[in-house]
């Protein structure tokens, strides 16, 4: 059973391409005037002048530089550098209405992908009622069989998760990614709010925004709601791997958002099938694990035995109930790129419902007349290295080079079920103020959602820009900046 | 509760920072010292016992195989020589890395003036730093350091991190305090029968100045400067905040805010340096010796780290012992 979407005909349909369709502007409507969300802070900016929007940005950047909220950049040459978080200080403003419709897709979405994590790693009845084919699954690198018949507490696999939304031509949200790993990005997502309140105090005053800052709250409930003790006897550790990860600040951040103790991989040691923290007084006991550890690294004695980042036992801990983990291993495998055009077949197998949210147009290359196609017309496509994230690994077509593309077609053609390949959406922009000018901007966003005792996405999210003008990579890591992200009351 | 690296991070944290200070306060003042040396007073005999102070004579003459001393050397060799693990460069670096790990921990006023500190020193070292610049520097370093610990005082919570904050710096000055009175004493004194006599007003004045007591001390005594006093003053002055009892004391007090492990041998160690500094004198001291004496009080402060390490650093009993709930 294939999804519309990556049936092979689609290679026969006219390709999208650049010249035919323009990007949908969130900040300017068809007639180009400012759209009705936008107009009482248009009105402000006008009053007030750039002059005004000059002052704040350097404000918004003094402000970032001194608290230190910065990102590392991983780089060939050495260990990684940081930089201060960009950020532009005009706001992305998402209607009440819009939100609504978000919100749903996103909960039905992770509400499916729970359901079929426990199906995976249970009776895999999906596979054998051939919705999704089954080497798919096995030969897809986040597919842990070490985790097979393992229940985590509440079946809940993926307790944080990020889905990458973008707006199509016709501003439609299409989902790009399900990020159900260790999704980051959630520490600026606050930190852009903080700056923008404290910058921008004349806007808020004209809009209902709804706040975000309840996330680390709502985080360590739902941590909380995991312990084996019970909730009020937990004891919660935030994971990391250590200063020279890219998303330390985050980690730092939410540990003492929660209020709970940041350990590393050597802070740890598991006894008797129990994980224990070092401290100074004695080993204390670990109820609930929030690691920003990838799987491979967690637990030398299961996955990669070189890893150091990781507690030899952990997984052993957690497969007899003492300790839970957040996510759960082996959740990778549904946000797998090659696993993603499947997502609207498993809505709708486990919960008889369409999907509210629709997914962007996917090849696998795996079929042979998407890879040939694909291979025809790589110059239109955005491929992508089906198990990694952060835009490593990717080739967007328009502004490849020929030794790009030729590199690609070696890969494709040695490991087709690594990359899968997807038209190139001119996704929205949206204006920015970037260097002393108004400039459009392309962006995406990423809401965040947290499944405790339900499932709740918190209003808000990052949106992430391209500050490169034209560019429609907006990856952190490859040079991307951010907006806050109002979503409003009504 | 505290994480164990956490611990032992705040710790070297203190410890190095503490000794960046102690290697820029000898080294001062034996530049200031060799400006009005006596003739016949030849740089190797200038340089040649701060060296044994800080226990980098062997490791001198590795770095300078033709064994001639001479103060740009020295000052290199302690201050800035990257490939000397001991040198003031390096402990401020890793004072530095180790706060970095803890940052959560310190107040932001700290971690900037420690951050501020090692950014103006990495820049300012990135030359060789010349014999007549050495002093300006120097007081550089001494009030950035005092800075960093008067913050420390002021702005942290008397919590375990505290605790072992103190631990760290107070541990490395003790230590300190005794090496430079060990080595000094016996260079400067080689014939005991003086013990009692006012001895050389500038080598002792430097002696008590690289432990920044010179003016505490002339209050207290007003006979001159004599060994006697001097020891008294150094080793036993409860109120002088560099000797080894006031050292003692800070500890045995930091050691309360840490947490006591009913099963640790800190207690008893600290119990141990205590006993060997009180009910004596300074006569009493001179007589068994004082180089004896002082070893012995290394000795139980080698102890005392040890112990320190095994009950709240190394916080992994394999049986299971210790597990709290």
């Amino acid at each position: 059973m294939l999804t519309p979407f990556q049936s092979a005909g689609l290679g026969r349909l006219p390709a999208h391409s650049e010249a035919s369709t323009i990007a949908f502007h969130e900040f300017y409507g068809d007639d180009f005037r400012p759209r009705d969300h936008y107009l009482p802070m248009w009105e402000h900016i006008q009053i007030a002048g750039q002059q005004m929007l000059r002052a704040k940005t350097r404000d918004a950047h003094l402000a970032l530089h001194s608290e230190g909220v910065t990102f590392t950049v991983y780089s060939d040459t050495d260990e990684g550098i940081e930089r201060v978080w960009p950020f532009d200080i005009l706001p992305r403003i998402i209607p009440a209405s819009d939100w609504t419709h978000i919100e749903s897709g996103i909960k039905q979405r992770i509400l499916a992908l729970n359901l079929f994590l426990k199906d995976l790693y249970h009776g895999q009845q999906i596979l054998k009622d051939g919705v999704v084919p089954p080497e798919l699954i096995y030969r897809g690198k986040d597919f842990r069989h070490e985790i097979i018949d393992i229940d985590p507490p509440h079946d809940i696999y993926t307790h944080i998760s990020g889905v990458d939304l973008i707006r199509d031509e016709d501003g439609r949200y299409l989902v790009l990614e399900d990020n159900l790993r260790t999704p980051s990005g959630v520490s600026y997502m606050i930190e852009n709010r903080i700056i923008e309140r404290r910058i921008l105090p004349e806007f808020f005053a004209r809009y209902r925004v709804r706040r975000v800052e309840h996330y680390p709250a709502l985080l360590l409930q739902a941590l909380r709601h995991l312990s084996p003790r019970g909730a009020d006897a937990a004891v919660i550790v935030v994971l990391t791997p250590g200063v020279f990860n890219s998303a330390y600040f985050e980690h730092t951040f939410l540990a003492k958002e929660m209020g709970v103790e940041l350990a590393e991989g050597r802070d740890l040691v598991c006894r008797n099938d129990k994980v224990y923290l070092k401290t100074t007084l004695g080993l204390c006991q670990v109820d609930v694990i929030y690691r920003r550890v990838d799987d491979d690294f967690l637990d030398p004695l299961v996955f990669r035995e070189d890893s150091a980042l990781g507690v030899a036992g952990v997984i052993n801990a957690w497969r007899k109930g003492h300790v839970a983990l957040a996510n759960a291993p082996g959740a990778g495998i549904a946000d797998d790129k090659a696993v993603y055009a499947y997502v609207p077949e498993i809505i709708r197998y486990y919960l008889g419902e369409e999907p509210i949210l629709d997914s962007v147009p996917t090849y696998q290359m795996t079929d042979p007349q998407d890879r040939a196609y694909v291979l025809d017309n790589l110059q239109t496509m955005v491929v992508k290295a089906v198990a990694e994230s952060g835009g490593y690994g990717m080739l967007m077509g328009p502004s490849s080079t020929a030794i790009q593309r030729a590199e690609f077609t070696r890969r494709i053609t040695e490991n087709p079920r690594n990359y899968i390949a997807q038209p190139v959406i001119q996704i929205s922009r949206h204006l920015c103020y970037l260097e002393g000018e108004l400039e459009s901007r392309h962006l995406d966003l990423r809401p965040f959602s947290i499944y405790g005792s339900g499932i709740e996405v918190v209003p808000g999210g990052l949106t992430r820009v391209a500050m490169t003008r034209g560019s429609l990579v907006v990856n952190s890591s490859q040079g991307g900046g951010s907006k806050d992200t109002w979503v409003l009351a009504d | 509760m505290m994480l164990s690296r956490i611990a032992e991070s705040l710790y070297w944290m203190a410890r190095h920072l503490e000794r960046v200070d102690n290697t820029a306060r000898i080294l001062d003042i034996n530049v200031i010292h060799m400006l009005e040396a006596d003739d016949g007073i030849t740089e190797a005999m200038q340089w040649t016992p701060l060296l044994a102070i800080v226990g980098m004579d062997e490791c001198y003459a590795d770095f300078y195989p033709d064994g001639q001393i001479t103060v740009q050397r020295v000052i290199h060799l302690l201050t800035q020589d990257r490939h000397n693990p001991g040198c003031l460069y390096n402990s401020l670096k890793l004072a530095r890395e180790n706060a970095r790990a803890v940052r959560d921990r310190i107040s932001n006023a700290m971690w900037e003036t420690l951050n501020q500190f090692w950014l103006t020193t990495d820049r300012h070292l990135a030359a060789t730093l010349p014999p007549w610049r050495a002093a300006e520097f120097y007081a550089f370093v001494h009030r950035e350091v005092a800075t960093f610990f008067g913050l420390s005082q002021s702005t942290m919570m008397r919590s375990p991190a505290y605790g072992f904050t103190m631990l760290g710096s107070l541990q490395e000055r003790a230590d300190m305090t005794a090496r430079i009175l060990d080595v000094r004493y016996h260079l400067l004194l080689p014939d005991l029968s003086l013990v009692g006599s006012p001895l050389d007003y500038y080598q002792w004045g430097a002696l008590l100045k690289s432990l920044s007591g010179f003016e505490s001390y002339r209050r207290q005594y007003q006979n001159g400067i004599r060994p006697i006093d001097v020891v008294e003053f150094v080793v036993l002055e409860p109120n002088y905040p560099r000797s080894l009892s006031y050292c003692l004391e800070g500890m045995e007090r930091a050691f309360q805010r840490i947490g006591h492990r009913p099963d640790g041998a800190v207690a008893e160690r600290l119990y141990a340096l205590r006993e060997h500094l009180s009910g004596v004198a300074a006569r009493d001291i001179l007589d068994q010796g004082l180089h004896e004496y002082l070893d012995e009080f290394l000795v139980r402060l080698a102890d005392f780290s040890e112990a320190l390490q095994s009950d709240y650093f190394d916080a992994d009993p394999g049986d299971g012992s210790g597990v709290m709930s």
